[in-house]
């Protein structure tokens, strides 16, 4: 009854023993948790020497990092301690194999002579992990609570093993990732910081560093240290706290304090970095200067602004124009001044709504003009949505073309203001010269009239006394015949008196001199212009560019063409159903001649007056005197060469050209030519 | 009993006129005299004798008008027909106020000047 009482007894405490042995092996893994494998296998070796009382234990594992197996043995010091570790490590080797996988799980090892039970388990189902041998001097090692535990042990070191294996194995993800990250970072041409989910800074890259001139720490402090503009400061704060807390990204320009102590326009931008559960891993930061930028567009709104101003002082708005692509840029001055929403799109037709009905000819005939490619000058009054009537002029200029059309970059005032004034001006103007104009004509009509009154006057006495001496008792012959004599004489002073008359016109002394007749023409257009545009006509000049140098007298010549100028306004001014279009041209001709035509749109000729057209006192129109032309055709005659007219080809209205030699020859030797410069 | 023909003197710088006026005259029935200026006629002996005055106005030196200013200062008191071939209406009217008789205008007709040296002489 003692013995199995005891034995009983013996039992109840080895029972109790291997219980609180179980418990420190399952309290293991607090132990080496996030360990290292050799700290796990090292806390497991020293558990089963101290629970198992062991000679020795010896481990052999899978180095999860290189894949060579590491071993680790424990010698207790009874059995002579780690000096003996190599020897035991050989004699395991020789009794059980060198793979720990097909260790046996239990044999009897000679070592020095010494009999040792050696019990071993696998780590790992099957041993992949590798295995624990346990030798104890006890023949029975080990009993079944032995077993029990070392099983227990390997069984938790396995799995420690296998945590370690897969920590180092995300580690070895982790840091991978790191080094590619931060390649990508420190490579990126820009400014990168990337913080923690909840915005602490963990790295930032190189170009970072160096930009701010801070270390990591350093930057770290950047709500505190001055490098967030003190002005800026609360409202970045304020941004990145709610961006951080919601999970938004943000956008700030704020000014940032570089390396060099200069504050300077920054762009920042955070957005959240999400793992693969949508959950904000980390927040990524991109610094951009916008410095430079930022001044540039400053310096460039300041441009604009004084641009802007400029056009707006002066009332004038710039364009470019694809006519033909009807594509149109204009300033914000042109918009102002055509009164046009500042979104409209600009077209052709849209402007054609707004310009004054009676000015629609003259606007489309700068269209079609434009169309050409050629350079164009306007002026036409618009009616705007308000209502209000301005005077718009300006002028097309083609830079270039592309695919062929022609891009016009133009410049168009409103001309209101001076245009009122003008007119007014003009008007007194006009008054003035009809006024000089009526003076003058009526003391020439005088003079005329004087001269010719006095011969007639002779004519019709001498007429009226020769019949009364014819019909006298008897007839007086003699004082007929003289009488009828002095008619003759009086009829051949009127002729004179007319010749007197075309001297009168060209009394000033005939100037020769070298002229370019497009000047000249130029200078005559500038002196009608406004006359021309009163009228409502569009003046047209095709000046050829080779017009060689002519000899002549550039004043009698002018006179000509605002002759003919006057001519083809005055034959325009009742037409209403056409563009009042009247174009002047010059041209070289064979024969070192060279010509200007006038062209008009007016009422034409009637061909029976073609001839008379260039006799003195010949007129068809109500106020006119019929000198111009006549006096015209002379000056030309003398410079040798031809005025004429013809009706127009095609179309309504006439064209009236003179043609003179290059050289006034003949004129040019009796005259000593002028000095010129 | 010789009737003597009143006299018609004729005032004008114009050749033409001093040629063909006094034929004219005489065809009317009167007897006449040219003078190329006003100072030539008040030199001649003809200024007593001489019953109408055709003067032209407009004349180098004394002019018609200041023919008439001088006559007047001398009381010589000789209807006068002014002539001119300037186109201004309205001097005639001026001249009429002023005492002369007519005023025409060249060219005038036969008839009209006829009409002018009848008044004259009825005035005269």
């Amino acid at each position: 009854m003692d013995t199995s009482l005891e034995s009983a007894t013996d039992e109840a405490a080895r029972l109790r023993t291997c219980l609180n042995d179980l418990i420190s092996i399952m309290a293991l893994p607090a132990l080496w948790a996030g360990g290292e494998p050799p700290h796990i296998v090292g806390t497991l070796m020293d558990a089963l020497v101290g629970t198992l009382r062991l000679a020795f234990v010896i481990v052999r594992f899978n180095d999860p990092e290189g894949g060579h197996s590491i071993e680790m043995v424990r010698v207790s010091e009874s059995w002579g301690g780690p000096a003996r570790a190599r020897e035991i490590s050989a004699a395991i080797d020789s009794a059980m194999g060198e793979a720990p996988q097909n260790w046996p799980s239990r044999v009897r090892v000679s070592i020095r002579d010494v009999e040792l039970s050696v019990a071993s388990a696998r780590l790992g189902l099957d041993g992949e992990l590798g295995a624990v041998a346990t030798g104890s001097q006890r023949f029975d090692f080990p009993a079944e609570t032995e077993r029990l535990l070392l099983d227990v042990a390997a069984n938790q070191a396995a799995i420690g093993l296998q945590q370690a294996r897969l920590l180092s194995e995300q580690t070895r993800r982790a840091n991978e990732s790191e080094r590619e990250s931060r390649l990508i970072v420190d490579n990126i041409p820009g400014l990168v910081a990337l913080l923690s989910a909840t915005g602490y800074v963990e790295v930032v890259n190189r170009q970072l560093l160096e930009y701010f001139g801070q270390t990591l720490e350093e930057l770290r402090q950047w709500g505190t240290n001055g490098t967030v503009h003190p002005d800026d400061l609360p409202h970045v704060v304020e941004v990145f706290t709610k961006s951080i807390a919601s999970g938004t990204p943000y956008e700030i320009v704020q000014r940032l304090r570089r390396g060099d102590g200069v504050y300077r326009w920054i762009q920042n931008s955070g957005f959240p970095l999400r793992d693969t559960k949508g959950q904000i891993a980390r927040w990524c930061v991109l610094l951009t200067d916008i410095d430079d930028r930022k001044r540039a567009e400053a310096e460039l709104r300041r441009a604009y602004n004084s641009f802007a101003d400029a056009q707006r002082l002066s009332k004038t708005g710039s364009f470019i124009t694809d006519l033909v692509g009807d594509d149109h840029n204009w300033s914000e001055e042109a918009y102002r001044i055509f009164e046009f929403e500042p979104a409209t799109k600009v077209t052709v037709q849209r402007v054609r709504d707004v310009i004054h009905p009676d000015d629609l000819p003259a606007f489309e005939s700068v269209i079609a003009r434009g169309m050409t490619g050629v350079n164009v000058n306007f002026a036409f009054r618009i009616v705007t949505g308000s209502g209000a009537a301005k005077h718009v002029r300006g002028v097309a200029h083609v830079v270039e073309r592309v695919a062929g059309r022609p891009m016009f970059v133009g410049a168009l005032q409103d001309v209101t203001e001076t245009k009122v004034a003008e007119e007014a001006l003009n008007r007194a103007g006009a008054e003035l010269a009809h006024v000089s104009r009526i003076t003058t004509l009526s003391a020439l009509t005088a003079s005329i009239a004087h001269e010719v009154n006095q011969p007639l006057s002779g004519i019709i006495t001498n007429a009226g006394t020769c019949l009364r001496m014819l019909d006298a008792i008897p007839p007086n012959i003699d004082g007929a015949r003289e009488t009828a004599r002095r008619t003759i004489r009086d009829g051949n002073r009127a002729s004179d008196v007319v010749a007197r008359l075309r001297a009168l016109f060209s009394k000033r002394e005939f100037t020769l001199e070298p002229l370019d007749l497009n000047e000249a023409a130029r200078e005559v257009m500038a002196l009608t212009s406004n006359d021309l545009q009163r009228n409502r006509i569009a003046l047209h000049s095709e000046l050829a560019e080779d017009l060689p140098v002519v000899t002549g007298d550039r004043v009698q010549l002018q006179q000509v063409i605002l002759n003919l100028l006057r001519n083809a306004s005055d034959a325009m001014v009742d037409v209403d159903d056409r563009p009042r279009e009247l174009v002047i041209r010059t041209e070289r001709e064979d024969g070192s001649r060279v010509r200007l035509t006038v062209r008009d749109a007016g009422v034409g000729l009637a061909p029976q007056s073609l001839e008379s057209l260039f006799d003195a006192f010949y007129t068809t129109k109500s106020g006119g005197m019929g000198i111009g032309l006549f006096v015209s055709r002379s000056i030309i005659e003398r410079h040798h060469g031809r005025l004429w007219a013809e009706p127009n080809d095609a179309g309504p209205g006439a064209t009236f050209s003179f043609s003179i030699p290059q050289k006034a020859d003949g004129v040019l030797n009796t005259v000593p030519a002028r000095k010129t410069s | 009993m010789t009737v003597t023909p009143s006299l018609v003197s004729i005032v004008d710088d114009d050749e033409s006129v001093r040629e063909s006026l006094p034929d004219l005259v005489r065809q009317f029935g009167f007897a006449a005299e040219a003078f190329a200026s006003a100072e030539a006629f008040l030199s001649s002996q003809f200024v007593n004798q001489t019953t109408c005055l055709i003067i032209d106005i407009a004349m180098p030196g004394m002019s018609g008008p200041d023919l008439q200013r001088e006559l007047a200062n001398r009381r010589q008191t000789i209807p006068i027909v002014f002539i001119t071939a300037s186109g201004d209406k309205t001097i005639r009217s001026r001249l009429l106020a002023q005492g002369a008789t007519e005023c025409l205008f060249k060219p005038f007709s036969e008839t009209a000047l006829l009409d002018a040296l009848n008044m004259a002489l009825r005035m005269g």
